[in-house]
């Protein structure tokens, strides 16, 4: 990386064209003399044109000169950039069946136009709509074949605010989003999420997310989130640490009278907690150094609060709280370089993968990124799929359901291949995992 | 569980998708060296050339007027590299950007870092714009790349100025496509393309399907100019046959050469030689990556029967978040491609089966019940939530996963 600074650095100061200019001024200047000086007295005008010549020669080698630095200068930033990426020829798109994604351009345009969204660009989103639709109709005046379903387009186009009012009170919002992501109001969700986000995270005001929390109540509750706690907490540390020169008490007076009229209605699991932000009252004014200042002192609990909220709203719409195109597109950074290793091998030698199901190596990611449990079967190390589910055997242990199949070979008794139990194959559980 | 990858961060086999991103404006820059020289030499040339054949005995009138000429020359060199060297700029600038973008990457330790979860977003915006920058989505690229100030680390031009001869030739107007050859004539003989060959070829075809006797004579002109010449026969004889087989004629290769098909075939050949002459993969990198992605994350859960129960709001919440191939963005993308390799089953800690077939890890199942608020001693099924049933704990038997 050094080496390609470096290089860059040489382009930037002097191997570019502002010498040749600078040399091309001075070829100006020597022309624009010579010809006043012509102007002035045309009986010498061979004489001067004598002169000029040796003159001019000797510009244009300059300038000759200046592009040569140029060209020197980028060849050794080419160099630097061969350098740099020696160990890695240009991907190819032939990374599995990656062309199948260039027939999918559909999917992959929703895909983006969701990922738009959730990101808060809802300007982009809607010039990306646009111009899909557009595309879309050229196509189809074109007589080309649009099969094509770019029916999602309508799904994202703004509806009328009166359709929707209602929606909020239903209470059922999560039933009518369930299976439903791609409808309209997706946008003005993410706008209310956006507008919740802003003002908690820039301007620390916590009203619009406890009303938000407060008006999904029944729905967090079933999901066991604990948003709505957490949102209180904050509110009564805000009130706690707001600082107030002419009456210091009231502070704590306020924070108490929110104390006693919002944790109530809490359920019991939040006790200890509660009791924990009562007490640290009675540590003021020297919150800072009590046991209880880095608990309630803490900015990075706005933060925290920011993402629970984040998560849980779009956990509501069904949606992972980070966009997927994202971590799909980190995963593929992550998993390319073996990928593009085991092709090179596979070219090399000829070989082919032998499940198509499967990628042909594993692609080890971090562990934020396992969003599943995986079951590979002991026996035959193949992962388990519908058509060969796990099968837990009497004694505790689970195969797949092929490997089963092969040990017991139609007897009438089995023996799992990890004890000496036996068993009839029929007393085989399929597991879910 | 093996198959977790160490967080620590080797940047340059992670820079694989990166090339074409200091490769572009590097291929700029010297084409826009190469045009400088052009200038450059055809005004030494003329400047030589009117001084020289200046004889001394010229009245001074003249030698006056020659040398008006030769300054008008050096100063329209001067506005050309003038420009030029703006030009170059910009491109410094790109540069500049680009490597402080690949530096970012490498001051990044491990994946864990906050640091690589900002890189790996500018990175995703760069890929979008080149994607929506090939799709021809061209206003959507430009409001993406200026909201998220990424407008150095993509090429908006260069991808406008390509879509731009490629609609052309699609309309069947090859002269902006010609020019385009005009410009990289030099580079374009180093690899070898017969992109200009083909080129000239359709308007000697368009000449020729008219019929007419003039304009069958302009295309004979035509071939004898462009077509013929070289050292390869193959377009001077093209030509000849095109001349011997009328328009309707079902003849092969001739009937081809006719079909209003050839026009979306000069349009991809375009631009192949285009992405080739400036390094630019052929594919967007958004389907590499993505397709990448999409394999290393995918388990054959995502596309079971039973995925919906098992990826429900509750596990959401209090458990894993929601898995980004089983969310509707990418589930229907991800069906035709193959699924991550394991070698190993990982689980969570202390599998325990319910009644109902389901597996769970001890401590998460006992956690989850807690948070739905069932009784001790009791547990029922996370994923079913409030509907679930209930049975006591004893009936949960654990399971040996290996």
């Amino acid at each position: 990386m050094e080496a390609l600074q470096q290089a860059h650095e040489t382009l930037e100061g002097s191997a570019n064209l502002s010498k040749a200019l600078q040399d091309v001024d001075s070829l100006i200047a020597l022309l624009t003399s010579t010809r006043d000086a012509i102007a002035d007295g045309p009986d010498m005008a061979p004489l001067h044109m004598a002169k000029l010549k040796a003159p001019l020669k000797q510009s244009f080698d300059r300038i000759d000169d200046d592009l040569k630095e140029v060209n020197k200068g980028l060849n050794q930033y080419n160099k630097a950039l061969k350098d740099k990426f020696k160990n890695s020829s240009l991907p190819t798109a032939g990374v599995g069946e990656s062309s199948g994604l260039a027939s999918q351009k559909n999917l992959v345009d929703r895909a983006i136009a969701m990922h738009l969204l959730r990101e808060g660009k809802f300007e982009v989103a809607s010039t990306f709509v646009k111009e899909v639709n557009a595309q879309a109709g050229q196509d189809r005046e074109d007589g080309e074949n649009v099969e094509v379903e770019t029916r999602w387009v309508e799904d994202f186009a703004e509806q009328d605010d009166n359709d929707e009012m209602d929606e909020d009170e239903d209470g059922d919002l999560n039933e009518e989003l369930y299976g439903e992501l791609g409808k309209g109001h997706l946008q003005r969700k993410f706008s209310e999420m956006y507008r919740i986000l802003d003002a908690l995270r820039n301007q620390h005001n916590l009203t619009p997310a406890i009303d938000w929390a407060r008006h999904h109540s029944a729905e967090l509750d079933d999901r066991g989130s604990n948003l709505e706690f957490e949102l209180s907490r904050l509110k009564f540390i805000e009130l706690y640490t707001a600082t107030q020169p002419s009456d210091p008490s009231s502070s704590i007076l306020h924070a108490l009278s929110y104390a006693r009229t919002t944790f109530p209605t809490f359920t019991p699991r939040y006790e200890r907690e509660t009791a924990a932000l009562i007490t640290g009252l009675a540590y003021s004014p020297n919150l800072t150094t009590s046991p209880y200042g880095s608990q309630l002192l803490n900015e990075s609990l706005w933060t925290t609060v920011s993402n629970l909220f984040t998560r849980d709203f779009t956990s509501l719409l069904n949606l992972p709280s980070t966009s997927p195109l994202s971590t799909a597109i980190t995963a593929g950074g992550l998993a390319l370089p073996i990928l593009q290793k085991v092709e090179r091998i596979m070219t090399a030698t000829r070989g082919q993968w032998t499940s198509v199901n499967e990628l042909p190596v594993e692609t080890p990611l971090p562990s934020g990124f396992m969003f599943h449990s995986v079951f590979v079967c002991p026996v035959s190390k193949e992962q388990a799929t519908d058509a060969n589910p796990p099968m837990l055997l009497p004694c505790g242990h689970v195969i797949a359901k092929e490997s089963l199949e092969g040990t017991a070979r139609g007897k009438s008794r089995v023996k799992c291949p990890y004890c000496p139990m036996e068993s009839r194959p029929g007393e085989a559980r399929r597991l879910y995992i | 569980m093996a198959e977790v990858a160490t967080s620590k961060l080797d940047p340059d086999s992670h820079l694989l998708l990166d090339q074409p991103l200091l490769r572009l404006p590097h291929e700029l820059l010297r084409k826009n060296l190469k045009t400088a020289q052009r200038h450059i030499e055809s005004t030494h040339k003329a400047v030589s050339t009117s001084i020289d054949t200046l004889k001394p005995a010229a009245k001074p009138a003249d030698t006056l007027a020659a040398l008006e000429a030769t300054l008008a020359k050096a100063q329209s060199l001067k506005r050309k590299l003038e420009a030029l060297h703006e030009e170059e700029q910009t491109l410094h600038r790109q540069q500049r950007a680009r490597i402080g973008h690949l530096q970012d990457l490498h001051d990044v330790q491990t994946v864990d870092d906050v640091k690589f979860d900002n890189w790996s977003e500018v990175r995703l915006d760069r890929l979008l714009v080149d994607y929506l920058l090939r799709q021809g989505y061209s206003s959507s690229a430009r409001a993406l790349s200026a909201a998220k100030s990424i407008t150095d680390l993509v090429d908006i031009e260069v991808f406008e100025e390509v879509r731009h001869i490629d609609s052309a030739l699609r309309r069947g107007d090859v002269k902006e496509a010609l020019a385009w050859c005009g410009e990289n004539k030099q580079a374009l003989k180093k690899i070898g393309s017969q992109l200009e060959l083909e080129l000239r070829l359709q308007q000697f075809i368009a000449l020729r399907r008219t019929g007419e006797m003039g304009k069958l004579m302009e295309a004979v002109v035509h071939a004898r100019k462009h077509l013929v010449g070289g050292l390869d026969t193959e377009f001077g004889l093209k030509a000849g046959g095109l001349l011997a087989h009328p328009p309707n004629t079902m003849v092969e290769p001739y009937a081809t050469m006719y079909s209003p098909a050839r026009s979306s075939y000069l349009a991809t050949l375009f631009l192949q030689t285009h992405h080739n002459l400036y390094s630019l993969p052929s594919q967007p990198l958004l389907h590499t990556a993505l397709s990448a992605g999409l394999s290393a994350l995918k388990t054959p859960t995502c596309h079971s029967l039973h995925r919906a129960q098992l990826s429900s709001p509750a596990i959401a919440l209090v458990g894993n978040p929601v898995c980004p191939i089983c969310s509707t963005e990418l589930n229907e993308l991800a069906r035709g491609v193959p699924y991550a390799h394991h070698t190993k089953s990982h689980m969570e800690e202390d599998p325990v089966v319910l009644p109902n077939d389901r597996v769970f890890g001890r401590e998460r199942l006992k956690m989850l019940n807690e948070k739905l608020g069932v009784p001790g001693g009791r547990v029922r099924d996370p994923t079913e939530a409030l509907r679930g049933r209930e049975w006591s704990e004893t009936e949960l038997r654990r399971v040996y996963i290996s």
